[in-house]
């Protein structure tokens, strides 16, 4: 691909573009197993740059990727068809924070965590809690409409974004949605850029309805010997009208995988639940954690603990919060891989869906494991396996498809909060075949070029496994 | 190609699983000092861990600018602490400088270091240091640093005489440290004999943290730095200071020395007043790793975050233990006060024992 470097460092600055071969290495992959070289790393510190890189990008027909801390698992910001990784880093001012208006306008490389330190004295918070939220930036965020353990309160991305300023695929600057927390007019545009993975703009601005920061919170956790106890307590929780702020599940091989990273010591059950609630009225918080107590016994948990002091809460959660890359202690060779990385399904299904996960895995010689905000419905699974096997990729691939056709038939839905990229293309694609031609539609209407991401969501590639070269050294 | 691959991993196919297990998070980032400067993936430990893996399976071929990218490392250790499948991240750095080395990518700067360390055992190629030899009960390490601060070496002797502990002091040699953090594993490996010979014990008070490191994980031996010594013996006085505490990385992340410091100023009648981010999460001074010798500019921007971050508590006096952090910071503090008037004085803890010690 013909990339003209001499004109891009004019628009960015020398020490804003890099084309080492070292580096297009270190971008050609993200937290997913795909890899593939970009042609060139730009990183714009402005939306004028942003424009002027769109526009020459989109006259010469040179895909383009936006990409924050690279820590999405689907393969969204791996550069399918080479081009430019726009590194949105540089773009990370907090513009504004009107606390009286609950909101706050930041540009797409604002850290997660960093922007609730800096809105904590005004005593609020953005609600979305993804676990990677000390590094995640709300560009990423945005692209894949990103949620956490909280979702089950206060729901994902995309329910916490007011408006934005977007660059389109002709280099326009467009102003989405609006500055009040209801909006009305019109088509929802900037609710429709959240969770589209880059493929319709380049998010530039963000507006964000932020949420006071809850007085009281309490969390408690209880131990399952069976997985389907759990599941049944969680959903039990969720239809007795509680609406705790988090509620979480933990399987056996997420458990191990645990006590061998963390050394934390955690019981030897099938399951681990931690739930919270929080509010700003002491009494209710604990009528609540109270009857989630009651709940938990009624379906065999034991163990059954509560604290309302915060260190031993940031104790509890701390395992939750670094099982994904704790994983890859569960066995010796064996490798975490964000395949099946997440699913929704509806709440009274989620004991079918864990056991059914694990049914899949033992049956195509992989392991699985099954944690995540179950509350929302929300299952987080990874695919633990020899890397190196060929017959172990050719397993997952088998075990991918089946746990996502089981998740279609029970009326769930192919990514909670992770994303599509294209690890998760095809069972996407299987999914929504009656919308695939709207969802192109409205890409060709915006990209016609298709500069934007392109090959992901509805035009991913029909094998996630051969799309690209995998990012380990496989052996036949 | 198998036998041109084999010698361009010699260093790193042991830590292929460990390659394999990182899940490319990015979790590592969180308070990278490198990346919190610089901005670019490839700086950052998830980057470098990335072009390891491509050396040892043959994707990259070793060369300058990976050499580059690799020794911009201050190994402040931030990143072990946050990876969550608890990877060997600096063990797997140093390997892949070694490869690195090998490969001829050696910077001049540190060709020269480990050229001083073989022809005169310090890192300064002081052929006229002095040691301050002397008969004693419990062996001291010194350590090129503090030998190459002869003043600060005779307050740090004293203050240990005054509290009842005699000092053994021999003619050493460097530790080896950046031999080994350098990449210069031969170099390393034939200077550790050398140094079992001029160094023959099993347990030493050191001065300097990053030595207190490497005697007790490199040499095995059972070394304890003079903070964790001193404090037991040290007389209650009231030196009515306010400052703030740097704690060296080395310390907090490698030795987990945290409330010795804190509790040596207490006993002086020293009020701290902490940073936002203190003990293991301490910042960085932006001195290690090698990281001062090659890029000068990037340590003193990651030192100068460290400076107003103890200037946002409105003391007057930084303190800290560790060489290395003091002359990094206080070059940062001089360069802050010339471009923006705000002073704080930064000061080694033995400043403040000695005062502690003379007013007792």
């Amino acid at each position: 691909m013909k990339i003209d470097i001499i004109k891009l460092k004019k628009i960015v600055g020398e020490n804003n573009l890099r084309d080492n071969i070292a580096d297009l290495y270190v971008y050609s992959s993200d937290a997913s197993v795909h890899t593939s070289k970009p042609d060139v790393i730009l990183r714009p510190g402005s939306i004028k740059e942003v424009q002027e890189i769109i526009r020459y990008a989109n006259k010469n027909k040179i895909p383009v990727v936006a990409r924050g801390a690279g820590s999405g698992m689907s393969g969204q910001t791996v550069p399918l068809k080479g081009g430019i990784v726009l590194d949105m880093k540089r773009m990370n001012k907090i513009i504004e924070i009107r606390p009286e208006d609950v909101l706050c306008k930041v540009e797409p490389g604002v850290i997660n965590d960093e922007l609730n330190d800096v809105l904590k004295p005004y005593g609020f918070f953005f609600p979305p809690t993804p676990s990677s939220g000390k590094i995640c930036t709300i560009g990423g965020m945005i692209g894949t409409n990103a949620s956490g353990n909280r979702s089950v309160k206060y729901g994902a991305t995309r329910d916490a974004i007011i408006g934005m300023k977007v660059v389109l695929a002709n280099g326009d600057l467009v102003t989405l949605g609006s500055n009040t927390i209801v909006d009305s007019s019109g088509y929802q545009l900037a609710k429709l850029m959240v969770g589209s993975e880059g493929t319709l703009g380049i998010v530039v601005e963000a507006t964000l309805k932020i949420s006071p920061i809850p007085k009281y919170r309490g969390m408690g956790v209880a131990n399952f010997k069976k997985l389907t106890d759990a599941g049944k307590m969680i959903s039990q929780t969720i239809a007795a009208g509680i609406i705790p702020s988090m509620i979480e599940l933990m399987d056996k091989v997420a458990i191990t995988a645990l006590n061998n990273a963390q050394n934390l010591g955690l019981p030897n059950v099938e399951a681990i639940v931690i739930f919270e609630c929080n509010g700003m009225v002491k009494e209710s918080i604990e009528y609540e954690i109270n009857q989630i107590k009651e709940i938990c016994k009624k379906n065999n948990g034991s163990g059954v603990k509560v604290t309302y002091d915060s260190d031993e809460m940031t104790k509890l959660y701390y395992g939750r919060k670094n099982l994904f890359p704790s994983l890859s202690k569960y066995q010796d060779g064996l490798f975490t891989t964000a395949l099946a990385d997440d699913m929704a399904v509806p709440m009274s299904r989620i004991p079918d869906t864990v056991s059914k996960i694990h049914e899949i895995a033992d049956k195509n010689k992989v392991v699985m494991s099954a944690y995540g905000h179950c509350g929302a419905g929300l299952i987080h699974t990874k695919i633990l396996m020899d890397t190196t096997k060929e017959s172990q990729w050719q397993g997952a691939k088998k075990a991918v498809k089946e746990v996502y056709d089981y998740v279609h038939s029970i009326g769930g839905t192919t990514s909670g909060e992770h994303g599509i990229g294209f690890s998760k293309g095809p069972s996407f694609k299987k999914e929504k075949k009656d919308s695939l031609n709207m969802m192109r539609s409205i890409k060709k209407a915006v990209d016609p070029n298709n500069i934007l991401n392109p090959d992901k969501l509805m035009d991913s590639p029909d094998d996630w496994l051969t799309a690209t070269p995998l990012r380990y050294q496989v052996t036949k | 190609m198998a036998n041109k691959n084999k010698s361009k991993s010699k260093y790193l196919e042991k830590y292929k699983q460990q390659m394999n297990m990182c899940i490319r998070c990015a979790y590592c980032f969180e308070k990278c000092p490198v990346i919190k400067e610089v901005k670019w993936d490839t700086d950052g430990a998830r980057g470098k861990i990335i072009m390891s893996y491509g050396i040892l399976t043959g994707e990259l071929e070793p060369s300058q600018y990976i050499a580059d990218k690799l020794f911009r490392c201050t190994y402040c250790r931030d990143c072990m602490d946050r990876c969550p499948s608890k990877l060997e991240i600096l063990d797997i750095f140093t390997n892949s400088r070694a490869q690195l080395v090998d490969a001829g990518f050696a910077s001049d700067t540190h060709k020269y270091i480990i050229n001083n360390i073989k022809k005169t055992g310090n890192i300064y190629g002081d052929t006229e240091v002095i040691t301050p030899e002397q008969k004693g009960k419990v062996p001291l390490f010194i350590g090129c640093q503090y030998l190459g601060r002869p003043n600060k070496t005779k307050k740090y002797i004293k203050i240990l005489e005054k509290l009842g502990i005699q000092p053994t002091v021999v003619k050493e040699i460097c530790c080896g440290f950046p031999m080994e953090v350098l990449g210069f594993k031969e170099e390393y490996e034939k200077h550790k004999e050398e140094f079992k010979k001029k160094f023959p014990f099993k347990k030493a008070i050191t001065f300097c943290p990053t030595c207190t490191v490497f005697l007790n994980e490199g040499h095995k031996i059972e070394a304890k730095h003079v903070l964790q010594v001193i404090l037991d013996k040290l007389p209650k006085v009231n030196l009515d200071m306010k400052v703030t505490f740097h704690d060296p990385c080395d310390f907090s992340r490698g030795l987990k020395i945290i409330d010795e410091p804190r509790q040596i100023l207490e006993k002086l009648g020293v009020e701290i007043v902490e940073m936002k981010n203190i003990k293991e999460n301490s910042r960085c001074c932006g001195g290690g790793g090698g990281i001062l010798m090659t890029d000068q500019e990037l340590s003193n921007d990651i030192a100068k975050k460290r400076i107003y971050e103890a200037l946002e508590t409105g003391v007057d006096t930084l303190v800290t233990s560790c060489p290395t952090c003091e002359t990094t910071l206080k070059k940062a503090a001089q360069e802050i006060a010339e471009t923006d008037g705000k002073t704080i004085v930064v000061r080694n803890i033995e400043d403040i024992i000695w005062r502690g010690l003379k007013n007792a």
